[in-house]
């Protein structure tokens, strides 16, 4: 009884002996304490993310470290998942995510677009790449390489492709060696896939050319990082084409038989997109945990815990955009946050693409 | 007359719960966007442009083929492993009997997985294989091995239905047969298997719906060789136009309850004269093993072939993927070899909590769904009535939607439905879709035990002077409690197994393992994928190994 009755003075103590104000940050505006009060009497922050819970798990728990008396609800979906459940729920009005984080960069800009989003200017802007956040509502998180993974064990160390040409050049080369050894993502299947093979052919003049030879080399379609990186490092396929940096690096730690390349004449880049929701019940909870993740102790986590790669250039480690720059130099091809997203949406367009696709597959 | 009111306020029940997603979705697929979505104009430009494309004709053939090719192994070979195991003398009936169920409540994911590993084109036994023989005898990703591992692993759920309705069945025409000369395979085929063939027939349409609802296994095998399938071509459709186009899911899902309606009609006219099924009667049971004699070993042997394809080769897989770093051509698994995906399980956010809620699912949830489904069938039977005929057919519609579609068409039931709102995240919300889903499932397990109890032991009880109800609580039900027992067993194993049918409802808090196991997958972690699955397969075969054990003993 004793100690249960000290156990509550401490607590009282603690409760109302120190200043129970909050401080903002440094850098923040000066009524910054305000919104963290508010979002302390909300005290619950609701997150729907494609980021698997495991990577997720750091950056929630140093955020309820952070400030204390917020709880965080995260639930992990694919990316058509969220956008299904995010839309029927704020259609019904009964409930949704406070903060959406997906990797679908355009689901995520149509959403913007759709005016589901609330307008934030998050004090971090300035500290952040300027095709990382749009009309103040969708911020990039991230800074994630899509790199070449190849099986150190059994691909000869002078067949492994430095960027598109080589790639392009080896499978000329060699094409019964790599007939149905290499993999990537389907097009017509994954939503990223879709966008990685756009922006290959914004940003590589042979393209087609390289999606035909895919073709003729009988080149391997998933829709799932897992399943590439696996089935290469067992050797049943040697090379991924289009593999999220962050995936590979994390494998990458475990198993030395992968290798990853970030190709040297123009290397793509993502980002998850965050923003919340104009139907968000701990709106300013919402606006706390945006500015957290966007901040140098967020993406500190984001970097070196979650394998994430930072997109802050004052952030140090493996998976930052300073060491991608140090890499490949200003070869680095960000896919900017903003309505030609949008354009991958348009129905007409991405079906007569896919139809280009299909033709390519057949090697025409 | 309160039999009347409770078969109208139990069907009306039913009625609203299957109806409700089941007509939004029918909505759905007559509009231009979603049904929430002020822009939304009746239309059937959904329909046109499904029919228009080639991957769905090709997606439906492929489905129609495998279903078909499952089916066809499943049946026969369920039918008599049951009857092995039910009614000779096979030895070690009783270890076997847990092994048998192994493939109900591993993920598909996991047991494609677990094919991969063992053998894919460079797994463990076809390195074997191209080191002894110069070659790899077969073929994983083909859609013939496909169907192959799609009937096998089916297998136990005709089992499961044969064996408890074998269970109910008096032996005395199986030793007529014998006294008569008819050697153990006659007795099977010309006797016992055609006695219990509602449970059969039952267990036939199960396995082709499920044909249509499979996904992992496609996922999984088909990936590599572009084969596509209903469930898989549903992504493709939402990838193809970007932003998911529930009309276009919807015409999908209209079109496979069109072509499923037909078979639930089919198996009616199979089953008109129900009587003839009748084997429970007012005598007792007293059951021997029909001695196999000199086919004993050959038996054995046949049940241990089929559990080597089926369970060891895929569990082998997963279990060695779980302990090694990497693996395939050119690796020496000696020097591979780790704990450490284990450790990193004890690490793992929720684990614990998602082991947890998927038991509770699984056992409290299957028994809430099993008392319900028994309640829907003691409404219909002895009941002549057109209502039953509806009920036949209505039952079997939920399973007709791919998992995700139901669960999406749920998860707007809950939204949309004013008093159902604050029930959506809560298990209850869970446990409702699945129990709506498996609907199908259990129901037609009990009403095929119902079956065969004979109306004269009702009637003695009527005419003693009990009412209807009560002659359900005291007669009716006691006579199927084998059956509500393995009902339950299956409903367990396919509740813990169950995701994909939650997935719009799990949320913080409501994790279940399958939920955990997909959202590693994709992203990778198939390290941490391969141990999960080992501790699930190993957790639950142990349940699995101490209820069977105890079921052994109730009719042992």
């Amino acid at each position: 009884m004793r100690q249960v009755l000290s156990a509550a003075l401490i607590a009282i103590v603690l409760c109302f002996g120190t200043d129970t104000r909050a401080q903002a940050p440094q850098g923040y505006p000066a009524d910054y304490g305000k919104l963290i009060d508010a979002a302390k009497k909300e005290g619950k922050l609701v997150i729907y993310s494609t980021t698997d819970s495991v990577a997720a798990n750091p950056l929630i728990k140093d955020f309820e470290a952070l400030y204390p008396g917020i709880k965080v609800e995260y639930s992990d979906l694919n990316s058509t998942e969220l956008y299904n459940r995010f839309i029927a729920e704020a259609a019904a009005n009964n409930g949704t995510a406070d903060v959406l984080w997906s990797s679908a960069m355009d689901l995520q800009v149509k959403l913007v677009a759709d005016g589901q989003a609330a307008a934030y200017a998050s004090p971090e802007i300035k500290a952040l790449p300027k095709w990382a956040v749009w009309k103040d509502a969708a911020y990039g998180t991230t800074y994630e390489p899509i790199a070449f993974v190849y099986n150190k064990r059994l691909v000869p160390a002078a067949d492994v492709p430095k960027n598109h040409t080589d790639l392009l050049k080896l499978l000329e080369a060699k094409p019964d060696f790599y007939k149905g050894k290499i993999t990537a993502y389907d097009p017509e299947r994954s939503g990223v896939g879709y966008l990685f093979v756009n922006e290959d052919v914004k940003n590589f003049p042979a393209a087609w050319d390289l999606f035909k030879n895919f073709g003729k080399a009988q080149a391997k379609l998933y829709t799932s990082a897992g399943a590439m990186m696996e089935r290469v490092t067992s050797g049943e396929h040697l090379i991924a084409y289009g593999i999220f940096g962050s995936y590979a690096l994390g494998r990458s730690k475990k198993d030395p038989n992968l290798g990853i390349v970030l190709p040297t004449d123009y290397t793509m880049v993502t980002s998850r997109v965050a923003f919340i929701s104009k139907s968000a019940k701990n709106p300013n909870t919402g606006k706390l945990f945006l500015d957290y993740l966007l901040s140098k102790r967020g993406q500190e986590i984001v970097a070196n815990k979650a394998d994430l790669y930072s997109l802050r250039s004052d952030v140090d480690g493996e998976a930052t955009l300073k060491r991608v720059t140090e890499l490949i130099g200003d070869k680095a091809r960000p896919v900017p946050i903003d309505a030609t997203l949008l354009e991958n949406l348009d129905q007409t367009k991405r079906l007569a693409f896919l139809a280009k696709w299909q033709a390519a597959k057949k090697g025409q | 007359m309160p039999i009347a009111i409770y078969r109208f306020v139990v069907l009306g029940i039913t009625t609203l719960a299957v109806v409700a997603p089941l007509s939004l979705v029918v909505y759905q697929s007559f509009l231009t966007a979603p049904f929430f979505d002020h822009s939304a104009r009746l239309s059937l430009s959904a329909y046109s442009f499904v029919f228009a494309e080639s991957d769905f004709w090709q997606a439906f053939w492929t489905t129609l083929a495998i279903c078909i090719g499952m089916t066809a192994i499943a049946v026969p070979l369920g039918a008599l492993l049951a009857f092995l195991m039910v009614r000779t003398d096979v030895p070690g009936r009783r270890y076997l009997e847990p092994l048998i169920l192994i493939p109900i409540f591993v993920s598909a994911v996991v047991i494609a997985f677990g094919y991969v590993v063992a053998v894919g084109p460079v797994g463990i036994f076809s390195t074997l294989a191209k080191d002894v023989l110069g070659f790899v005898p077969w073929n994983l990703y083909s859609l013939a091995s496909l169907i192959a591992i799609a009937g096998l692993t089916h297998v136990p759920h005709v089992y499961l239905y044969s064996a408890a309705a074998l269970r109910g069945l008096s032996t005395d025409l199986e030793e007529a047969a014998r006294v008569s000369g008819a050697n153990p395979f006659r007795v099977a085929i010309n006797v016992s298997l055609p006695m219990i063939m509602p449970a059969i027939l039952f267990a036939g349409v199960l396995v082709f719906f499920l044909g249509f609802e499979l996904f992992g296994l496609p996922l999984v095998l088909g990936d590599p060789q572009d084969v596509l399938v209903l469930s898989t071509y549903l992504f493709k459709l939402t990838n193809k136009l970007g932003v998911p186009s529930y009309q276009l899911m919807a015409v999908v899902v209209v079109v496979i309850i069109a072509v499923t309606a037909p078979l639930v009609f089919l198996q009616r006219l199979l089953l008109r004269q129900a009587q003839r099924y009748v084997s429970v009667r007012g005598k007792g049971l007293k059951t021997q093993p029909l001695r196999l004699h000199g086919w004993r070993w050959f038996a054995f042997a046949a049940i241990v072939f089929w559990l080597f394809v089926t369970v060891a080769v895929p569990l082998f897989g997963i279990t060695l993927r779980s302990f090694v770093v990497t693996w395939g051509e050119g690796v020496k698994l000696s020097e591979v070899l780790t704990l450490d995906h284990y450790r990193e399980l004890i690490d793992y956010p929720n684990v614990v909590r998602g082991i947890l809620n998927t038991l509770g699912i699984g056992v409290i949830g299957g028994a809430a769904a099993v008392a319900c489904y028994t309640a829907i069938a003691l409404a219909v039977h002895r009941w002549n009535s057109g209502w039953t005929r509806l009920v036949d057919y209505m039952v079997m519609v939920p399973r007709a939607m791919p998992g995700l579609v139901a669960g999406l068409a749920l998860l707007w039931v809950f939204l949309f439905v004013p008093f159902m709102s604050p029930l959506r995240s809560t298990m209850f919300s869970i446990w409702l879709a699945y129990s709506i889903v498996w609907l199908a499932y259990g129901m037609r397990l009990i009403s095929g035990t119902l079956l065969q109890v004979a109306p004269e032991l009702e009637e003695a009880a009527r005419v003693s002077g009990a009412n209807d109800l009560r002659v359900k609580r005291d007669v009716t039900i006691p006579l199927i409690k084998y059956g509500m027992l393995a009902s339950w067993l299956l409903i367990f194993l396919i509740f813990v197994r169950e995701y994909s049918t939650g997935i719009y409802l799990l949320g913080p808090g409501t994790e279940v393992i399958g939920s955990l196991l997909v959202s590693l997958w994709g992203t990778g972690a198939i390290d941490l994928v391969s141990a999960l699955s080992v501790v699930n397969v190993v957790m639950i075969g142990a349940g699995l190994a101490v209820a069977v054990r105890l079921g052994v003993r109730l009719h042992g």
